[in-house]
């Protein structure tokens, strides 16, 4: 670390630039580091209160030494972008925001971890994280009957990445449509016609490519006559309803969890097969703390006869602890002791749940993981799973 | 034809770097009426304003114009000049060629420009201005100070003291406010009572204080110099005059619930005393909580299910029957002190407040910890009575939060907490305090010194950041946050949890909207102005003092209450209080009589007025602004229809004849 530091105007000014004005507004209360996921962390100290500070002085990637900047891109790298801090921070500072601006000029000079870069590529030129074929984004839909979105239907179901390629994820995009199917909900997908959403790059720093991407999306969905979307995965859900409207565009998006609770309201759905087991509920943070949402997935869960909801204490709705899985978390390789989805499955395995229900393919993904890894008695499962199979 | 003197200030560099002051004096010799121009470089000071004087004399000049700066600063300055020279204050006109010109502009020749056009547009005005006298009120020789607390008892004191009557009105039953609830006081250590108390006996026996205690305004209505005041006795169904405060109607009252006094720490009866040394010293049934109901009664109690007090008090007070009964004053001048309350908002509910019993606020813990409190000053958890051994401080509770709380600092907490810290350490030596902060403010005389005591003699532990949460666990308070100094999280297995959570204004525009004086976005009182004029409002007449205006500790409430009854007593030592004769003036020959200006006026100035024939009936309506209550805002006159009113100083022609020498208007003047 360099002991003394010469205030550098030039990469302060690039920084708030890159959208991280709200530095200006920390006053380094701490209260952003003390609600933190990393705290739960005993071996990671991340004082993520001098990050703000660390802009407004331009301290941070002066360095010319490589181990120090090294140092720099795993701390930048670290936050989830899990929204707590912004949720609790006394003086409206986003973090995230910090962070994003951050990493946008690590990304332009390419020195930022090997996986996001990876990621970011193939989200490029396959228009997934994982390098699959574009025409294969609706194999999924093999044996389900998933009808074409046609101008005039109600709603463009977009499923995510995750769930249209991965083995066990595809289970919830065939759950997802079994729903709105049996509710008869109007909807249609548009499959190689859409790419990632790219929230999770955007977040990572990718702006140039996320602007690409989420811009042909746009035009995709305005071209096929798009009006609402539903999604799978609320971190679609958060930048179709939060960022989208940047790039012009003009539909607006729910994500299913919304959908299934005024569905079930309205009797439209009639959840009978009981499931006589203890289930808890994740809160996602891109679908609680981002966008607000920590009622309806519990009232499609209570729906469900037999079903017993459980909370986790200290830790659920606005206090909920993030997966890990978030602005590019997913793609990382963290060394065991630094998952916290190996924190939260013990957490939700502490309530002596069978079920541990979920509404984010992310979550999913990092907690099956958790629980292969840590041997627990606990299943997985997305709350539209649960919804499918009680209908 | 007038003769106009146009004086041309360069205020140093002020003016003179930008404005070409040569220039402007020069061009201005030709404004018609103009009959000598002068230049100085500080007008305001005695030379200068001589120069004036002088010249008025000398050119026998009947109007002035002074080419300045803003007239909020100095046209009271040159008014008085022109006055000595024996020119009517009102003939002297101030052109801004500062802040409109000077400072503003950086093109100096456009700046001269401007400068040389806003003299013309003075001189056009100033032409066409009449003399004016001040209005002249007489003053009703008495006060009205509005909440008991130290503000209002230290106002009260001051005035009555000095020789004026004062009429004191607090809601609760017992003067005294938030400081009789407390402890000890910082920085000092004095017992916040044995200082006290002394006050509040001087204001019951003072000859010439009025105290009417459980009583609220009602309505105020009047002017500066001669408000009149409605208030409200609540009844307290005991005559307090034969109450000898023996307490044995309380010792049979069946009726226990928890007393506000001690933050409902303790319990008290229906009828009750709020607090041993309370003054009056009386009882007060509380109606809500009496087993026997008024069914929305207009004679006091229909039913009565329980007359225990009533049999046992001795000298026979207890009055079922009693009714709320208004009192009339008059009263010349009024204080406003209506002090504050805790704010326990969205913060305090994060740290656990309202969840678990042991988290309390700052004025709970200050009840604990005095003498005549619910625990007779011990320390003792509420859950199970225990002493307490590690107990957690969290300042900044809602305060400096405005995502969750308000914006503001509350100014005191820092200091409270340090002396909450201090007076743990001396009634419990075993235990063992740390206080969550993230600056420690401490800049009266003696703060910095007391809160190094806390640190340095307490041993205190200070850990500079914010808890997350609090988890109960195991009968014991987990307090989880961070230190950011040492860059760490911290976790604390505490026994008790004290926050100190932000004061707020107790007034919620009630008495604000009463008074008609104005409230900042925070809800406190706003002063006139936050510098030079920090104890009156807006108001002509109304003061403020203590922590209704802002947080405050007791030494500052305690001096801005002797500032406001020193301002009180200024108008109340004159026979008549002199008013700016700006007032809006109605043409009554013309006025339709729809008072549209009445529902505008935002001082309740215009009355209506009957216009009588010669036999003496009434055959018109008209407004009639009433010159010693309007505030020369100027809302009537543009709201007007017919334009039937004028603004003594800003008159139509005035105004029409300053802009269209700017040339705006210039079709209008010639039409
Ligand atoms: C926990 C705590 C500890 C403190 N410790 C200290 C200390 O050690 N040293 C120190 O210097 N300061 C201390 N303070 C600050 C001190 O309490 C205040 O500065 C002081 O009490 C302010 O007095 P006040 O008269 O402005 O307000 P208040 O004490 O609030 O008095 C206002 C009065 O007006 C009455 N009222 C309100 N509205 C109306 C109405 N509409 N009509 C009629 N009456 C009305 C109220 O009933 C009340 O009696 C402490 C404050 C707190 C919260
Ligand atoms: S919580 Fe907000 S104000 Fe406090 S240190 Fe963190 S970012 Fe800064
Ligand atoms: S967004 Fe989440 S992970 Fe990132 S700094 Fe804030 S609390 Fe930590
Ligand atoms: S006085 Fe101290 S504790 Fe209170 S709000 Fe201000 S800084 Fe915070
Ligand atoms: S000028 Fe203003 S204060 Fe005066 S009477 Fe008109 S509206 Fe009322």
């Amino acid at each position: 670390m360099n002991a003394r530091i010469r205030p550098d105007w030039d990469i302060r000014d690039a920084i708030l630039e890159m959208g991280g004005t709200d530095a200006y507004k920390c006053y380094q209360c701490g209260k952003c580091m003390a609600v933190c996921p990393w705290t739960h962390v005993e071996s990671v100290v991340f004082p993520v209160y001098r990050t703000p500070q660390s802009v407004k002085l331009g301290a941070i990637m002066s360095s010319e030494d490589t181990d120090e900047i090294e140092r720099e891109v795993t701390e930048v790298y670290r936050c989830v972008g899990c929204e707590s801090c912004s949720t609790w921070c006394p003086h409206g500072v986003h973090m995230p925001d910090i962070m994003r601006g951050i990493r946008r000029i690590l990304v332009e000079f390419g020195s930022y971890p090997s996986e996001l870069s990876e990621s970011v590529s193939r989200i490029h030129s396959s228009g997934n994280p994982f390098g699959e074929p574009r025409e294969k984004r609706a194999a999924w839909t093999e044996g389900a009957e998933v009808p074409p979105f046609e101008t005039g239907m109600d709603y463009l179901y977009s499923p995510c990445c995750v769930p249209a390629y991965d083995p066990r994820a595809v289970n919830v995009a065939k759950a997802s449509v079994e729903v709105l199917k049996a509710a008869n909900v109007s909807f249609g997908i548009l499959g190689d016609g859409e790419s990632c959403c790219s929230e999770a790059i955007r977040r990572a720093g990718a702006e140039e490519v996320f602007q690409e991407v989420a811009g042909a999306n746009v035009t995709a969905f305005s071209e096929a006559g798009v009006k609402k979307v539903v999604t799978t995965s609320p971190h679609c859900h958060r930048t179709f309803d939060q960022e989208y409207g940047e790039l012009g565009a003009n539909f607006e998006s729910v994500h299913q969890t919304q959908l299934f609770a005024r569905l079930i309201e309205q009797q439209r759905l009639e959840p009978k097969n009981a499931l006589d087991k203890k289930v808890v509920y994740h809160d996602p943070c891109a679908l609680g703390r981002g966008c607000g949402i920590y009622d309806e997935p519990r009232e499609v869960l209570k729906s469900i006869p037999g079903l017993d909801l459980v909370e986790i204490p200290n830790y659920s709705r606005e206090y909920s602890l993030c997966c890990g899985g978030g602005s590019g978390g997913v793609w990382l390789e963290r060394p065991k002791g630094e998952r916290f989805s190996d924190i939260r499955v013990q957490q939700a395995a502490a309530t002596g749940a069978e079920i541990l229900a979920v509404a984010c393919p992310y979550c999913l993904q990092m907690f099956e993981d958790s629980v292969k890894t840590m041997d627990l008695e606990l299943e997985v499962k997305d709350v539209s799973e649960l919804l499918a199979e009680a209908l | 034809m007038s003769r106009v003197g146009v004086f041309v200030c360069h205020c140093g560099e002020n003016i003179a770097r930008n404005v070409k002051v040569q220039e402007v004096v020069e061009s201005s010799r030709d404004i018609p009426g103009t009959v000598v121009t002068a230049d100085y470089p500080y007008l305001c000071s005695a030379p200068g304003q001589q120069m004036v004087i002088d010249a008025i004399e000398e050119h026998d000049l009947d109007r002035v114009v002074v080419a300045a700066c803003s007239p909020q600063l100095h046209e009271p300055t040159f008014r008085a000049a022109a006055a000595q020279a024996g020119l009517n204050p009102h003939l002297c006109e101030m052109a801004n060629i500062r802040e409109h010109c000077s400072w503003v502009h950086r093109d100096a020749e456009q700046a001269s420009a401007k400068a040389y056009q806003t003299v013309v547009a003075a001189v056009e005005r100033v032409k066409r201005s009449r003399p004016l006298d001040p209005i002249e009120v007489p003053v009703t020789k008495r006060a009205l100070v509005i909440g008991a607390g130290v503000a209002g008892i230290r106002s009260a004191l001051d005035m009555a003291n000095a020789g004026h009557s004062v009429v004191l009105v607090e809601r609760q039953p017992s003067i005294g406010g938030n400081m009789s609830r407390l402890s000890e006081t910082f920085p000092t250590l004095d017992c916040s009572q044995c200082i006290l108390t002394p006050l509040m006996v001087q204001v019951s026996r003072h000859p010439n204080i009025e105290l009417l205690t459980y009583s609220e305004i009602e309505e105020v209505s009047g002017y500066v110099g001669n408000f009149k005041v409605r208030i409200r006795r609540k009844p307290s169904f005991v005559v307090a005059e034969d109450c000898t405060a023996c307490g044995d109607c309380a010792e049979v009252c069946p009726q226990p619930s928890g007393n506000e006094f001690d933050m409902a720490l303790s319990s008290r009866k229906a009828i009750y005393i709020p607090f041993p040394q309370a003054v009056p010293s009386v009882y007060t049934l509380d109606p809500d909580r009496c087993l026997n109901s008024k069914l929305d009664s207009p004679t006091g109690f229909r039913v009565l299910a329980c007359v225990k007090c009533d049999e046992v008090c001795k000298p026979q007070c207890i009055d079922f029957d009693m009714q709320p009964e208004f009192i009339e004053r008059e009263v010349g001048v009024i204080v406003a002190a209506t002090g504050f309350d805790m704010k326990l908002g969205q913060q305090a509910a994060e740290c656990g407040y309202g969840k678990h019993v042991d988290v309390m606020d700052g004025l709970e813990f200050e009840r604990m910890l005095s003498a005549s409190g619910p625990t007779e000053g011990e320390v003792r958890r509420p859950s199970d009575g225990k002493t307490p051994k590690d107990v957690v401080f969290i300042q900044c509770v809602g305060s400096r939060n405005p995502e969750h709380g308000v914006s503001y600092c509350s100014r005191i907490c820092c200091m409270y907490t340090a002396k909450h810290a201090l007076l743990l350490r001396h009634k419990v030596p075993e235990s063992r305090a740390y206080i969550f902060y993230m600056d420690i403010r401490a800049g009266g005389k003696g703060y910095e010194e007391f809160v190094h005591r806390a640190m340095e003699e307490e041993r205190v532990m200070y850990i500079r950041g914010r808890p997350s949460q609090i988890i109960e666990e195991e009968g014991k308070l987990k307090v989880l946050g961070v230190d950011t100094l040492s860059g760490r999280t911290v976790e604390i297995d505490a026994d008790m949890v004290v926050l100190a959570a932000a004061m707020e204004p107790a007034d919620h525009g009630e008495i604000a909207g009463k008074l008609r004086i104005a409230a900042d976005t925070d809800g406190f009182f706003k002063e006139a102005h936050p510098k030079l004029r920090p104890v009156e409002t807006l108001t002509a007449g109304i003061f403020l003092a203590g922590t209704a205006q802002a947080p405050k500790d007791i030494p500052d409430t305690v001096s801005q209450a002797s500032a406001a009854a020193s301002k009180g007593m200024e108008m109340l030592s004159k026979d008549f209080l002199e008013r700016d004769p700006s007032t809006a003036h109605v043409d009554e020959s013309a006025c339709a009589g729809c008072f549209e200006c009445l529902a505008v006026c935002p001082y309740g100035a215009i009355e209506r007025k009957q216009l009588l024939d010669a036999q003496g009936e009434v055959f018109r309506e008209v407004a009639a602004p009433n010159p010693a209550m309007c505030e020369g805002c100027g809302l009537c006159t543009v709201t007007c229809r017919g334009g039937y009113i004028d603004l003594e100083g800003y008159t139509d022609e005035q105004v029409f004849a300053q802009l269209g020498a700017l040339g705006a208007l210039r079709e209008v003047i010639e039409r």
